[in-house]
């Protein structure tokens, strides 16, 4: 029983992870808390939903569907809404308060198309079959889920750590100044975070929708909260962290349903958050220096 | 005008609740603290005086003062691990603080009727006691504003490490922005409370947050008229333009990214700073005349 209950955890641990790995990576490239993110993804979510339900593409072109455009809308966000304000040099509130003004246009899009309706993905969409090992039962979707999220994860982390590009994207997370009098384009390295933020969260989108069998235009506001359980695990702009921080919270949110109660669990998810705040601001792994104390940048 | 006001009073008084609880989001970005907990105190605040009414009959102004005083006392307890944190941390654990609560009012079903709610609260708020309250608010906060905390404030929001080497106290400061914005918040759910006839811990969530945000940003972040206006504008924007009314939320974003990205300041602030620019440049004419 206990080890079904880890299992589940584990499962939904990683739909937290894929949903903040590209939220993480926004931040640890840009110093911005993107609000919107919970947006793009429902977008993400509504393109694989009309691409199978719609155009009845299969499954695995209407992901890639997605993706692309949840990369597109990302782009789209930093456009309208973030690189206004980095010309400007604003402060991080002006960017935590345009991508929340965005996140509302992009919603009340979904809603618009979606005439406030929660929509599912036809049945059979993705097979049904139970896999059963010592008494633990995990469905193919779930299988699916995990590895997908590993995938995604591993794909990122050998981007950002063993490409040219990725060490682009860190050198200008390093410093934006620096990096453009090494030769590297800071606007051309945006776009393509954005890009891949967005890709993410459209990935993400199409499978917890596939998940929970529901996609409207509300759904990324509860992911969106808990990725800031997440990535506080974590460390704030830290894409290891952010995948074993989803996963801790996935455990810690299953073990705490199935013993306590199901409505003190957001309580008990969030004192955490709280605690580790005032305990570690850069997260239980963070290598991040972010001066938390000093000086408001 | 008075024609236009009485037929439009429950809007009016809508537009009231709407900027104490802007006040109470002012009040800290004033100070420059990062919070998000105004909706978390007018939730507290709310349940408060709708309980104090409900169970023990109690009347207006003590469920009002007694949802201010929670307010404070929340604000006091939380402000004490906020100063540890700066920035973006600051949103994120304010953020916590809203969940927290909501999850609370879910869980707590014997005294806070759990996601039904409390219902058959008495209307016991008219619009005269709102004006009343909202003057009594403008005024606090006017003569704050013109005392040495309100310019301590300024200074902390500009530059923290200024303020320090004036010897001001930045933590002192911004944990009394906090208790007052505990306090606004609370009465600000408390007038919620005896307006709306029920309550559902839902009602104090994002969208509660981001409105009060929105009337702050808009309105302006500076001026004390600042949030008022923000509040008169986003509320009766919709109603005015009728065809407007179904896109609430897209114009509400719409506003709060042209108003950040153009007018940063807010209207009421960008307003007053060009007219002391126009007043600079005219005695400056006259001067050299």
């Amino acid at each position: 029983m206990l080890a079904q209950q880890l299992l589940n955890g584990l499962v939904t641990g990683s739909t937290y992870a894929l949903f903040a790995l590209g939220f993480t990576l926004v931040f640890g490239v840009l110093h911005v808390l993107n609000l919107a993110h919970g947006a793009i993804f429902m977008a993400g979510a509504f393109a694989g939903l009309y691409a199978v339900t719609a155009a009845e593409l299969p499954l695995y072109l209407a992901f890639l569907i997605a993706m692309l455009s949840g990369g597109l809308v990302s782009v789209a966000v930093d456009w309208l809404a973030l690189r206004p304000l980095r010309q400007r040099g604003s402060s991080e509130f002006a960017a935590i308060i345009s991508s929340l003004g965005i996140a509302q246009v992009l919603m009340s899009a979904g809603q618009a198309i979606s005439q406030t309706q929660i929509m599912r993905f036809p049945f059979g969409t993705f097979p049904v079959v139970i896999y059963e090992f010592w008494g633990v039962r995990i469905s193919l979707l779930q299988a699916a889920i995990l590895g997908l999220s590993l995938l995604l994860a591993f794909t990122l982390l050998l981007f950002l750590f063993r490409t040219d590009f990725g060490r682009r994207v860190r050198a200008v997370a390093i410093s934006e100044r620096t990096s453009s009098l090494l030769g590297i384009r800071p606007n051309i390295v945006y776009f393509q975070t954005f890009f891949i933020s967005g890709a993410l969260a459209g990935a993400a989108g199409v499978i917890i929708g596939l998940a929970f069998n529901s996609v409207h235009f509300l759904m990324g506001e509860p992911f969106l909260l808990k990725a800031f359980v997440v990535i506080v695990l974590g460390g704030l702009g830290s894409i290891g962290g952010a995948l074993i921080g989803g996963v801790m919270l996935g455990l810690i949110q299953t073990i705490a349903v199935s013993y306590l109660s199901s409505s003190l669990s957001d309580a008990i998810i969030y004192s955490l958050l709280f605690c580790i705040l005032l305990i570690r601001p850069t997260g239980l792994f963070g290598k991040l220096h972010i001066e938390t104390r000093v000086v408001r940048s | 005008m008075s024609n236009f006001i009485l037929g439009h009073l429950s809007l009016f008084e809508l537009v009231l609740v709407c900027s104490i609880l802007g006040y109470s989001q002012y009040i800290v970005l004033r100070a420059g603290v990062f919070s998000m907990a105004t909706a978390g105190f007018a939730s507290i605040g709310a349940y408060t005086a709708a309980l104090l009414s409900v169970r023990i009959d109690s009347p207006l102004w003590v469920g009002l003062l007694a949802a201010a005083t929670i307010g404070a006392l929340a604000g006091a307890i939380l402000a004490w691990p906020l100063a540890r944190l700066r920035g973006v941390f600051q949103a994120i654990a304010t953020l916590a603080f809203v969940q927290i609560v909501i999850s609370i009012g879910l869980y707590w079903e014997s005294m806070t009727g759990g996601a039904l709610g409390l219902n058959g609260i008495p209307k016991l708020v008219h619009f005269g006691h709102l004006l009343l309250v909202m003057s009594m608010v403008l005024y606090v906060l006017i003569t704050l504003s013109r005392t040495g905390i309100g310019r301590a404030f300024d200074i902390i929001r500009q530059d923290e490490t200024v303020a320090v080497s004036l010897g001001i106290s930045v933590v002192k400061y911004q944990r009394l922005a906090f208790v007052l914005s505990g306090v606004l918040g609370g009465l600000g759910g408390g007038l919620m409370a005896y307006r709306n006839y029920s309550l559902v811990p839902e009602d104090f969530g994002f969208p509660l947050l981001i409105s009060a945000l929105s009337f702050v940003v808009l309105g302006g972040r500076i001026a004390v008229f600042g949030p008022l206006v923000g509040a008169l504008i986003l509320t009766l924007l919709p109603e005015l333009a009728r065809p407007l009314a179904d896109y609430r939320l897209a114009v509400n974003g719409v506003l709060m990214l042209l108003a950040i990205i153009y007018w940063p300041y807010g209207v009421v602030d960008t307003l007053s700073l060009h007219w002391r620019q126009r007043r600079a440049v005219r005695t400056q004419v006259e001067a050299r005349s």
